[in-house]
């Protein structure tokens, strides 16, 4: 849906967007992270062609109406209802979108009862929702979202990460966060930029269960000692932790453990209940991926 | 809620037209006020100090009112329209419409044509009550006479909103807006010195209200009145080319 090639943006002898090659599938959730001033809302403004690109080449496969953009702060006309937003919202971008499509919308971002109120006494919170409604409204092909849930108390955040999630594979979405959490719920690809550059891409699986240091979870009806004993004595096992019936297997490399580790473990003769790769969190790949 | 019913209650739901109605309206009443009474006023402010002046005559009505509008009048003009075109003011408002509308005339369009009727009709607004005003103090005003400078008067205050929209397009902040179109307007004049030049700019058709009532040709102001209006149109062809090319 959005293939980027030598993305570059430049203010000065600053660069913002450094040589950045995005990939994004059609209908993917695309979480982009990094730390305040990686260059992420800039990268998001290129792609919406707000900003131009210093070098490099953008290929987006949607008409540029087929996109909508929600900036990190989201303001309206004060005087504006919130069901006006949406329609303006609508009118804009196609009229022949039946205006049922804004109580819809003020439904699903739990604004309804706040329909026929001026967005002047909104929070901040309320206008994040609004944002997202306005960027829905168009049924837009790819969504530009620039930190959503960043003003959103526990319920709107929830809210608004379902109807994310609900856009799977009937859209594609980017969305820029610093919530790891939020990301790690609803996307299912990943790029972590910093200082303009993409240090990482690629699926949330693979960063999260290739980046981390490897690990697998074991939980025995056995005694785990002997297990445990028998384990260490392996090459590829770098470290385990016993914890009641449950051991933490370090290893060199994941391959090792699926080819080796359950046989490993009928030879210790181990009664094993589960076995599974230990899923990092992003927020430790992320710190890793940083340092 | 199409982008022109945006504009419509944008004037009347901020009350922002209240603001160019009354301005317009008060000088309008106070100019031919101020005709009628000079003398009587000069007389008992002045002290010591002999002052004549001559008898007030119909067009005087006028000219006061043209005087005294054509400043406060387009100020206030001038920062309602910066209100409407000045639209990256606020970036994410920028952002709203800009990723939305399929070109910048959708946008920029309906906030010139609503803005620029509402200082036209405010100065036509004055423009009546001073009419109606300097003839009950001073007598009739010619109607075509009137009818006429009127007509250049308000072709002007489109061209002032022209200049906001071009500034809108240059600029970011409101402020910086109303200022640069400010600059534009007041070193319009100054332009004017210049032998021969004078006639033919936009800001000669501000004399054409007070001086078609006092014998000017109505045709005297056409040239002025041409290239106010391809003024206007380039005014608003920069405006939108700058504010399409620019990064928000």
């Amino acid at each position: 849906m959005i293939r980027t090639v030598a993305l570059e943006k430049r203010y000065g002898d600053t660069a913002a967007v450094d040589g950045v090659d995005l990939d994004v599938p059609a209908g993917s959730i695309y979480g982009l992270v990094g730390p305040n001033g990686a260059g992420k809302t800039t990268l998001l403004g290129m792609l919406a062609g707000l900003r131009r690109p210093t070098a490099g080449v953008i290929e987006l496969g949607v008409e540029r109406q087929r996109v909508a953009v929600l900036p990190d702060t989201p303001h309206f006309d004060p005087w504006l209802t919130a069901w006006e937003v949406l329609d303006l919202a609508r009118t804009l971008v196609d009229r022949s979108i039946p205006r049922q499509r804004n109580d819809e919308l003020l439904h699903d971002t739990g604004l309804e009862e706040a329909a026929d109120r001026v967005v002047g006494g909104f929070s901040r919170g309320m206008l994040q929702r609004l944002g997202v409604a306005s960027t829905l409204v168009g049924n837009p092909e790819l969504l530009l979202l620039d930190e959503p849930c960043a003003a959103l108390d526990p319920l709107g955040r929830r809210e608004v990460l379902d109807l994310i999630a609900r856009l799977r594979r009937a859209a594609t979405v980017v969305f820029s966060s610093h919530i790891l959490a939020d990301v790690q719920e609803v996307c299912d690809t990943v790029g972590i930029l910093r200082s303009g550059r993409l240090l990482f891409q690629g699926p949330l699986e693979e960063l999260l269960v290739g980046r981390a240091v490897p690990r697998y979870l074991v939980r025995l009806r056995s005694d785990p000692a002997p297990v445990a004993a028998a384990l260490r004595t392996r090459p590829w096992v770098t470290e385990v932790e016993e914890r009641g019936d449950l051991l933490r297997v370090g290893v060199d490399s994941l391959q090792h453990a699926e080819e080796q580790l359950p046989g490993a473990l009928a030879e210790a003769g181990a009664t094993v209940v589960s076995l599974s790769p230990e899923a990092a969190s992003l927020e430790d790949v992320f710190l890793e991926v940083m340092a | 809620m199409t982008a022109w019913r945006l504009e419509w209650l944008r004037l009347t739901r901020t009350r922002r037209w209240i603001a160019i109605a009354g301005v317009f309206l008060f000088f309008g009443l106070l100019g031919p006020l101020t005709a009628r009474y000079m003398g009587t006023i000069l007389e008992h402010y002045g002290g010591d100090l002999q002052v004549t002046v001559p008898p007030p005559v119909p067009a005087d009505g006028i000219t006061q009112y043209v005087a005294n509008a054509i400043q406060i009048g387009l100020l206030v003009s001038v920062i309602v329209a910066a209100g409407a075109l000045a639209i990256e003011g606020k970036p994410q408002i920028g952002i709203f419409f800009r990723t939305r509308a399929t070109s910048i005339g959708e946008i920029v369009i309906p906030r010139f044509v609503v803005s620029a009727g509402a200082a036209a009709a405010g100065f036509l607004l004055g423009a009546i009550a001073a009419l109606y005003e300097t003839w009950v103090l001073l007598g009739s005003v010619p109607f075509g006479s009137w009818l006429a400078g009127t007509g250049y008067g308000m072709l002007y205050m489109v061209f002032a909103v022209a200049v906001v929209a071009a500034a809108a397009g240059r600029t970011r902040s409101r402020l910086a807006t109303v200022m640069a179109a400010i600059v534009v307007l007041l070193g319009l004049p100054i332009l004017g010195i210049i032998p021969k030049v004078g006639d033919w700019l936009p800001s000669a058709l501000i004399g054409a209200i007070d001086g078609i009532p006092r014998g000017d040709s109505a045709v005297h102001y056409l040239g002025a009145g041409g290239v106010t209006v391809a003024a206007i149109a380039l005014c608003l062809w920069a405006g939108m080319r700058w504010a399409e090319s620019r990064e928000l």
